[in-house]
């Protein structure tokens, strides 16, 4: 049962991902790959606030693994983060690449710790 | 999908079947990552090994197959929104990685967290750098006269010349 609610999620996840990219990728209109920079920020800070509150509040366990495994780790994606900042390197857009790994590391980072601290305490 | 670059061959009339795509590979990306992490029970401070070996194999296959879908294949459908970016893109995981590096921190085991983000770092891109490189016969010859199959390949309705061939 929690495999099927793992799988429906991850669904979810990769649509809500897909919908995501396509409306920050239009407005935005540049090379820099804001949307998945978008994408990452913002699970990471999801995914924060439900690990610390099952934590520290006993959320349950199931629904940590089908909204944080499931929905919120489908939704963020490490594989077309690295992917272009290859892509970036490789037409020797240097500057790009470089701020693609460290705009994405820092601010996910920043955001998981922010989600944590705010899942702990409310 | 801003792994888009330059060529794009999601031209398609039919959003309802790509986003149906997305959602299935979503779903079999996701039930691979949950069984990477049921496999490889993760111990909440040590080295967590299902997000590293999941965020370098996806980046190993996405290098891989959106390289052969732009630069090798004759034009496809449904295999970036299947593959790409439903299986791999939910296959593989971000924010998991964040939370885990975050929570690694502040248990004071910050040498670890740092060995594992600049490892998974390393490792995700010189993986999506050899998928790219293996699609272009860089690293096993693909033969030149011999374009890659397509999968969505019907029959005799081949495209012309210069489609799936060696690049430049």
């Amino acid at each position: 049962m929690i495999v099927l609610g793992v799988m429906v999620a991850g669904a979810c996840g990769a649509v809500l991902r897909y919908s995501v990219d396509h409306l920050v990728q239009r407005r935005a209109g540049s090379d820099f790959p804001l949307g998945t920079l978008v994408i990452n920020v913002t699970g990471s800070l999801v995914l924060g606030f439900l690990t610390g509150s099952a934590l520290h509040h006993g959320v349950s366990a199931t629904w940590l693994t089908v909204a944080g495994t499931g929905l919120i780790g489908a939704y963020t994606t490490f594989s077309t983060f690295t992917f272009d900042t290859v892509r970036l390197a490789e037409a020797e857009r240097w500057g790009l690449s470089l701020l693609n790994v460290a705009v994405s590391i820092a601010l996910g980072l920043g955001a998981a710790a922010l989600g944590l601290a705010l899942g702990s305490a409310t | 999908m801003s792994q888009g670059g330059p060529a794009h061959h999601l031209r398609t009339s039919e959003p309802a079947l790509r986003i149906g795509a997305i959602a299935s590979g979503g779903a079999l990306g996701t039930l691979a990552r949950y069984g990477a992490d049921r496999a490889l029970v993760p111990d909440a401070t040590g080295f967590p090994w299902a997000t590293f070996t999941v965020n370098v194999v996806g980046s190993l296959l996405v290098g891989l197959l959106v390289t052969l879908v732009v630069e090798r294949w004759s034009p496809t459908r449904y295999v970036r929104p299947f593959a790409v970016i439903g299986f791999c893109g939910g296959f593989t995981t971000f924010s998991t990685l964040a939370v885990e590096v975050a929570q690694r921190s502040q248990h004071g085991r910050v040498s670890l967290a740092v060995g594992y983000l600049v490892a998974s770092l390393v490792a995700g891109v010189v993986a999506a750098a050899l998928g790219m490189a293996l699609a272009r016969g860089r690293i096993l010859p693909v033969p030149r006269d011999r374009p890659v199959p397509d999968p969505d390949d019907l029959g005799p309705l081949s495209p012309g010349p210069g489609s799936g061939g060696a690049r430049p």
